[in-house]
């Protein structure tokens, strides 16, 4: 009998309990998944391999290793923004401005106000959550998410120079611990990194707060007619994900001195390059984390290795266009192609049937 | 068994509803009771579907009363029908392609691993796989591991993990009513037999089921009664032995009655 089969409900009471036999998928499917599932982990790895021989000796290095994961650690918590927030089902647009908002606050309570750096890191993650609260409760009175948050995007960067009164605080050194700061050699913001995608992977996939919050992304529908209120997840996606971008905007302020009003949307777009080169689903619920990490790192990866390679700048960004939009059409082809073959083995079955 | 004597899962008395001009059901008694399969056939835009919303609670009638277990019912939506035993398997099936099959069945009630790890909420699937295989098991069905996505399944294996997700929501229970809209209309030969066996059996452990279905030969197969509609009235609702598929098709068409 073919592995997936589906057996036509024939009753299984007879069926001794142990013997419930694993029904695995076929080979080809397997490898199909196993590539679409996996494929950036192999593209990274490649990458890794062709940069190290194109630029021997310069690119294989422990330093340059470290460079890389401080290039791709902005980057990544941006990411993991944007990527927690897709899992749950809203694509959130005002994270930059978040981000500086928060930034300011904690500049203007550090420089103008001499509050302890603890205090003023909770004040700052406090503003994000707040930020997330408010889009999430807009979002849930039935308007766009899209455009609700370029609506806060365009609030929270104003709000973020009202703060600051129009100029940038610069001078923030108190926050070097967490900026260009090493820890036997590795960058602080490498630290922070692994921090939050181990507790959040862990959340979203080990978790029922986690899981729900995935299935709102999925199918809300399905979530509020198994008696949960979809709305409560739908809020904290926004709030991790707006509470994210307040992390990466102070992480951003601790390496280079200074709170800016500046919501730079570019943070924005290169995370959502990281994301769906990651093959995270705009239409929600679908995507893993550690996926967006390496979707980050092979980022920074590209822009390293042609950076030493001496090629302009201007080839990494064209690079990774190209290579976002070939990582969705190999993600499309794929999946079509692997539920194609499912479809097959299981009519397959059928006929085996009808013809004995 | 004299039915008239125990209390009917569900059931509706007088009930019309109106959109707008469209008086799409007009003066409507139905009742199923525990262990019964009834068959609500129709032509196209003949109600069913309104009645089986007005049952689920998603709509609500213009007039007419409804009770549960016998108890007459005030205030009724979805949330009030799936608390006293009334499931829907909606025709979109509402299930989560990216979860598996497990999640996709267990959501809201998931299993917590032991303490400490309870505290953070942490799911021991393991056991939620187990839970799901026992209760699959208990419903006789196969479908595919309890591990799969969804989004990984035939149609025929979607449609049957939707209808299991309403029976596994009763189990505790023990009893309640499912009701379905059209449960087999993209299914090939096959998958439909999967899914009439399930239903059969799923009224034998002693569900009420309502099944809308243009499936005649199903509709044969699986029910215990018959009822139609025409235009928004009820033209026929009769033991499934008492019709056969020349008055079904007169009573679809309207040009018979019989009410039993
Ligand atoms: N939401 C609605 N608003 C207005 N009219 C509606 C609505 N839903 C159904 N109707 C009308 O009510 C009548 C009954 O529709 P219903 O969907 O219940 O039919 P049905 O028996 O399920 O048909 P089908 O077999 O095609 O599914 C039709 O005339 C339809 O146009
Ligand atoms: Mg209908």
């Amino acid at each position: 009998m073919s592995h997936d089969a589906i057996d036509a409900g024939a009753p299984s009471g007879g069926a001794a309990n142990g013997a419930v036999v694993k029904r695995q998928l076929p080979p080809d499917v397997a490898i199909l998944v196993f590539l679409r599932d996996r494929g950036i982990f192999v593209l990274w790895v490649l990458l890794l391999v062709i940069f190290a021989v194109w630029n021997h000796p310069y690119f294989a290095t422990i330093n340059n290793a470290m460079l890389i994961v401080s290039a791709a650690s902005l980057t990544a918590i941006f990411a993991a923004a944007v990527a927690t927030g897709l899992f749950s089902g809203a694509l959130d647009l005002s994270l930059p401005g978040v981000a500086a908002l928060s930034t300011c606050v904690v500049g203007v309570l550090l420089k103008q106000f001499g509050v302890p750096v603890p205090l003023a890191l909770i004040g700052g993650l406090g503003v994000g959550f707040l930020c997330g609260l408010i889009n999430g409760y807009i979002v849930l009175r039935g308007l766009n998410p899209l455009i609700v948050t370029i609506g806060t995007l365009s609030v929270t960067s104003g709000l973020a120079a009202l703060v600051v009164g129009g100029y940038a605080i610069s001078g923030v050194f108190e926050l070097e611990f967490m900026g260009s700061a090493r820890y036997f050699g590795i960058p602080s913001h490498a630290y922070i990194v692994a921090v939050v995608y181990l507790a959040l992977t862990i959340f979203l996939t080990r978790t029922r707060h986690g899981i729900r919050m995935r299935a709102v992304g999925g199918n809300s529908e399905a979530v509020r007619r198994a008696g949960l209120s979809d709305q409560r997840y739908k809020i904290l996606g926004f709030i991790i994900s707006a509470m994210l971008a307040s992390l990466g905007g102070i992480m951003t302020m601790a390496l280079v001195f200074e709170a800016s009003a500046n919501a730079s949307p570019s943070i924005l777009f290169t995370a959502l390059t990281a994301v769906f080169l990651a093959g995270v689903s705009l239409a929600g619920g679908r995507g893993s984390l550690p996926r967006v990490l390496i979707g980050a790192l092979v980022l920074a990866t590209i822009s390293d290795a042609l950076t030493i390679a001496g090629v302009p700048p201007y080839w990494a960004t064209v690079a990774t266009g190209a290579l976002m939009i070939g990582a969705l059409v190999f993600d499309k082809t794929m999946t079509e192609s692997i539920s194609a073959r499912l479809v097959k083995v299981s009519t397959m079955t059928v006929h085996e049937k009808a013809s004995k | 068994m004299s039915k008239s004597l125990e209390n009917a899962a569900l059931r509706l008395s007088g009930i019309s509803k109106h959109y707008g001009y469209i008086k799409a059901l007009d003066d409507v008694d139905l009742e199923v009771h525990p262990g019964e399969v009834v068959a609500l056939l129709g032509d196209n835009g003949a109600g069913k579907s309104t009645l089986l919303k007005v049952m689920s609670g998603a709509h609500q009638a213009s007039s007419g009363e409804i009770a549960v277990n016998g108890r007459k019912v005030d205030r009724y939506d979805p949330r009030v029908a799936s608390e006293l035993g009334v499931e829907m398997v909606y025709q979109d099936l509402a299930l989560i392609d990216t979860l598996d099959i497990s999640t996709n069945l267990q959501l809201g009630k998931e299993p917590l691993m032991p303490f400490p790890l309870n505290l953070l909420g942490f799911v021991d699937f393991r056991r939620m796989h187990e839970i799901t295989e026992t209760q699959l098991e208990r419903l006789g069905v196969r479908t595919a591991p309890a591990e799969r996505p969804v989004e990984m399944l035939s149609g025929g294996q979607r449609q049957v993990t939707a209808i299991a997700r309403a029976a596994v929501r009763l189990f505790e229970r023990g009893k309640g009513t499912i009701l379905m809209d059209e449960p087999t209309a993209a299914l090939g030969y096959e998958q439909t037999k999967m899914v009439e066996g399930l239903i059969r059996r799923m009224a034998d452990t002693g569900f009420a089921i309502v099944l809308v279905t243009h499936n005649l030969p199903l509709c044969f197969n699986v029910s215990d009664r018959i009822a139609v509609l025409n235009r928004g009235r009820k033209v026929a609702d009769v033991p499934r032995s008492e019709a056969d598929h020349s008055s079904v098709v007169a009573w679809i068409t309207g040009a018979e009655r019989a009410i039993a």
